[in-house]
C-alpha cells in the first residue's frame, strides 16, 4: 500500500530531441486507481516504465511510499507489472509463471504452491495451472499475467494496455473484473490504455496526456464536465465532442447563420477576443421540429446515422456552411434517413467555451 | 471456401468421381522433375548398391584376379577388428566432444555479441572469420602456425611459462585436431545462438527484472530454455558435419600415430586407397552408414520436435 508520486519526471530518450515524458508531475493516492490515458506516443508506457525502473528517470524524481526510486532498481521497488502482449515465459506452466516472482525473492516452495492456489482459485485458473501458456487462450493468458502480479502482493501494480489483446466482449468483462480486484485488494495501481472508455470507466483518477506532457488529472465525470483545455475536451466521450471554431457576435457567437448567446462568466472571461473554441457534446444538441423559427435553430443535413438501439447519432453538415460538420445525438428511432435536413438548437447551459489560440478553458 | 466445397459434389456427376488427370497428363506434368530425380538416384543410390556389393566380396587391389564372394566374413573382420573399435570411439569423441564445446564456447561469445559495446560489428566480423577459411588451410594454420613445436605460436606464447618444445601434435594428436575443428565451428555455433538470444522477446527479460530475477536466474530459467532448440539444432548440424570430417585428420596427424587420431572416414579411407583392400572398406563403409543413419534419424526427430512443439507462444 503506497503513495506514488512523479515529481517533475522527465525522459528523454535521445539527447537534444523532445522529452518523451515531459516534466510529469502526478499523485496516485494510496489505494488508487489511476488510468494514464492519451493518444498513441504520448508517452504513456514511457512514464509507467520510469516507474516500474526499465526506463532512466533523466530528470525529476519518482517516489514511491515517500521513498526516491530514482536510483533503485526494478526489483527493489516493490512494483509487479502487467505487460501489453503478456510476457508470460512460454517453457514454463501457469503455475510455475504464477510462482516466478515468488521463487526469486526465495519463498519457499510450501508457501509458494499456497499462493498461487489462492491466486489460481480468484482468477479462475485452477484447472490450467499445469499448463503451458500456449495452450491458453488470450483472456487465460492474460489472467495469468494478473495471477503472476498479485501473487507477489506488491505496493504497486502497474498495467500497460492489459486488455488490448482481448476481443470486444473479453475487454469489458475484464475491464470490469480488474476494476473489482484493485477495490478489494486495495493496492495502489496505474493502468494505462489508450482507450479513453476503458479510462472513464476503470480510474479512481485519470490522467490525460499528450506529447509528453500532462493535460489534466482529474476524476472522470470532473474530466467529461470541465476539460480543461480543448484537446481533453476532443479526446474524452464518444463520439467525440463538437469542436467548432467560431466568431464572436454581440452576446455570444454565431453558428450557421444563428447567433449562440454566452453565459455571462463565459462572455466575460473571452474579453475581447474575436474568434472561440466552442465545445458541444453530441447529447447537448436539442433536436427541433423542422419548421422552427430560422432564426433561432441551425439547420443542418444528415450524412450519417447510426442506430445503436437505445440511442442514435446522427453526423450531418451545417445547410449554411458546408464545410462544418457537427455530430448530434437522437433518440433510438430517430427517424431521419440520409440527406434528411434537420434542426438543431445547443443547449446553452453546456457550452465548453475554449481560446481559439491556446486551448485553454474559458474561465 | 464453402463455395468450392458446395461446387465440387455438383461438378463430379459429370467427371465421373473426382476430378481425373489421364496417365499421359500426369507424366507430362512430372516430366521437367525427371532428370532431377534420376540424377540423384545415380549419383546417391548406385555408387551405394555397388558398396554393398563390394563389402560381400573379398577383393583386394593389390592381388588381381583375387575378387571373389565371401557373403558377410568382411562383416565380421570389421567386427573383430580392434582397430575399427577405436576408431569408431576416436570418431565419437571428436565429434561429440568438438560439437559440444563449440556449443559452449559459442554460447559466451554468443552473450557477449549479443550486449552493446564500442566495436561489435568488428570483433562479430573477426569472430566470425574461422568459419570462412577453407579447412585445408584451417588445419595447415593449426599444425604450422600454431601447433609447430619449434615455428609454433602457442609454444612461442608459453615459452616465459616454461612450456616451450611441447610437441603437440605428437603428444595430443586427437587433442589438437578437435582444438582444430572447435576453432572452425565454434563461429557456427556463435551465429546461430546470437540469433536465438536476438529472437528473445524483451518483454520477457523486462518482466523477469520486474519479478527481480539475478541475471543469472534470468538466464538459466528463461534464457536457456528459449535457446533450447538453437543448441539442438547446433548440435544436430555440427555433429553431421563433423562426423565426416577428413580435411583436418589428414592434414594434421595422417590419424597417427596408429590410429590414436584417425576417424571412421580416414580410416575407410586409408584401408580402401592405402590398403587396397575394397570389401574391408565397403563393408565399414556400410556399418557406418547404418550407424549414422539411427542417430541421424533420432536427432532430426529430436529439432523437428522441438521446432514443431514448444514455442509460439505469445
Ligand atoms: N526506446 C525508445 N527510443 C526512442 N524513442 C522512444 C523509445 N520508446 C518510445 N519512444 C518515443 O517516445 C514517445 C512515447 O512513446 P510511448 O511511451 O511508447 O507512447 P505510448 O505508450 O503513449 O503510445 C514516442 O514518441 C516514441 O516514439
Ligand atoms: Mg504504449
Amino acid at each position: 500500500m503506497a503513495e506514488v508520486v512523479f515529481d517533475k519526471a522527465s525522459r528523454i530518450y535521445t539527447p537534444g530531441a523532445k522529452p518523451a515524458v515531459d516534466g510529469l508531475d502526478l499523485t496516485v493516492a494510496d489505494g488508487d486507481l489511476v488510468v494514464l490515458v492519451g493518444p498513441s506516443g504520448s508517452g504513456k508506457s514511457t512514464a509507467l516504465r520510469m516507474l516500474a525502473g526499465l526506463e532512466p528517470i533523466d530528470a525529476g524524481s519518482v517516489r514511491i511510499d515517500g521513498r526516491d526510486v530514482v536510483d533503485v532498481p526494478s526489483k527493489d521497488r516493490d512494483i509487479a507489472m502487467v505487460f501489453q502482449n503478456y510476457a508470460l515465459y512460454p517453457s514454463k506452466t501457469v503455475a510455475e509463471n504464477m510462482a516466478f516472482p515468488l521463487k526469486m525473492r526465495g519463498m519457499d516452495k510450501e508457501e509458494r504452491a499456497q499462493r498461487v492456489r489462492q491466486a489460481a482459485d480468484m482468477l479462475g485458473l485452477t484447472e490450467y495451472l499445469d499448463r503451458k501458456p500456449k495452450a491458453l487462450s488470450g483472456g487465460q493468458r492474460q489472467r495469468v499475467a494478473m495471477g503472476r502480479a498479485i501473487v507477489r502482493e506488491p505496493q504497486v501494480f502497474l498495467m500497460d494496455e492489459p486488455l488490448s489483446n482481448l476481443d470486444a466482449k473479453m475487454r469489458v468483462q475484464t475491464r470490469a473484473q480488474i476494476a473489482e480486484m484493485q477495490n478489494r485488494l486495495a493496492v495502489s495501481t496505474v493502468y494505462v490504455t489508450h482507450d479513453q472508455v476503458e479510462a472513464m470507466t476503470m480510474g479512481d483518477k485519470v490522467a490525460v496526456l499528450a506529447d509528453g506532457k500532462l493535460q489534466q488529472y482529474a476524476t472522470p465525470p470532473e474530466l467529461y464536465d470541465r476539460p480543461i483545455n480543448a484537446f481533453v475536451a476532443g479526446f474524452i466521450g464518444s463520439p467525440a465532442m463538437n469542436l467548432l471554431d467560431l466568431p464572436r457576435s454581440s452576446s455570444g457567437v454565431t453558428l450557421g447563420g444563428v447567433e449562440i448567446p454566452l453565459p455571462r462568466d463565459i462572455s466575460d472571461a473571452a474579453g475581447s477576443r474575436d474568434k472561440l473554441t466552442v465545445g458541444i457534446r453530441p447529447e447537448d444538441w436539442v433536436l427541433e421540429s423542422n419548421d422552427a423559427d430560422a432564426s433561432s435553430v441551425i439547420k443542418a443535413v444528415v450524412d450519417v446515422v447510426e442506430e445503436l438501439g437505445s440511442e442514435s447519432y446522427l453526423y450531418a453538415h451545417l445547410a449554411e456552411d458546408t464545410g462544418t460538420t457537427i455530430v448530434v445525438r437522437g433518440p433510438g428511432r430517430v427517424g431521419v434517413r440520409f440527406g434528411d435536413p434537420i434542426a438543431v438548437r445547443p443547449n446553452p447551459e453546456a457550452l465548453h467555451v475554449f481560446d481559439a489560440e491556446t486551448g485553454q478553458r474559458l474561465p | 471456401m464453402t463455395a468450392t466445397l458446395e461446387e465440387r459434389p455438383a461438378a463430379s456427376p459429370e467427371t465421373g468421381g473426382k476430378p481425373m488427370i489421364d496417365r499421359a497428363e500426369g507424366w507430362r506434368r512430372r516430366a521437367p522433375l525427371l532428370p532431377a530425380l534420376i540424377f540423384t538416384i545415380i549419383v546417391t543410390q548406385i555408387p551405394f548398391i555397388l558398396t554393398l556389393w563390394y563389402s560381400l566380396q573379398s577383393w583386394n587391389l593389390v592381388r588381381p584376379g583375387s575378387q571373389e564372394f565371401v557373403g558377410f566374413a568382411n562383416y565380421l573382420d570389421v567386427f573383430a577388428d580392434s582397430q575399427f573399435r577405436q576408431v569408431a570411439l576416436n570418431t565419437v569423441i571428436m565429434t561429440l566432444g568438438s560439437v559440444l564445446i563449440a556449443v559452449v564456447l559459442g554460447l559466451l561469445l554468443a552473450l557477449l555479441l549479443n550486449r552493446p559495446f564500442f566495436g561489435r560489428g568488428i570483433v562479430r566480423t573477426l569472430l566470425i572469420t574461422p568459419f570462412l577459411i577453407t579447412p585445408v588451410a584451417a588445419a595447415l594454420l593449426w599444425k604450422t602456425v600454431l601447433l609447430d613445436p619449434t615455428l609454433g605460436l602457442i609454444n612461442f606464447v608459453l615459452t616465459p611459462f616454461g612450456g616451450s618444445g611441447t610437441e603437440w601434435i605428437s603428444n595430443y594428436p586427437l587433442a589438437s585436431v578437435m582444438a582444430a575443428l572447435i576453432w572452425q565451428w565454434t563461429p557456427f555455433m556463435m551465429l546461430l545462438l546470437l540469433a536465438g538470444l536476438q529472437s528473445m522477446p524483451t518483454d520477457q527479460l523486462e518482466a523477469a527484472r520486474v519479478d527481480g530475477a539475478s541475471a543469472w536466474s534470468t538466464f538459466r530459467e528463461l534464457t536457456l530454455p528459449h535457446l533450447r532448440r538453437f543448441i539442438e539444432l547446433g548440435v544436430v548440424l555440427g555433429t553431421i558435419y563433423l562426423v565426416n570430417i577428413f580435411d583436418q585428420v589428414y592434414m594434421m596427424t595422417q590419424g597417427g600415430p596408429g590410429v590414436a587420431s584417425a576417424n571412421l572416414p580416414f580410416y575407410i579411407y586409408q584401408r580402401a586407397f592405402l590398403g587396397f583392400d575394397i570389401g574391408q572398406s565397403a563393408a565399414m563403409g556400410v556399418v557406418v552408414v547404418i550407424l549414422t543413419l539411427i542417430a541421424a534419424n533420432f536427432a532430426l526427430r529430436l529439432i523437428f520436435k522441438s521446432f514443431s512443439g514448444e514455442q509460439e507462444a505469445a
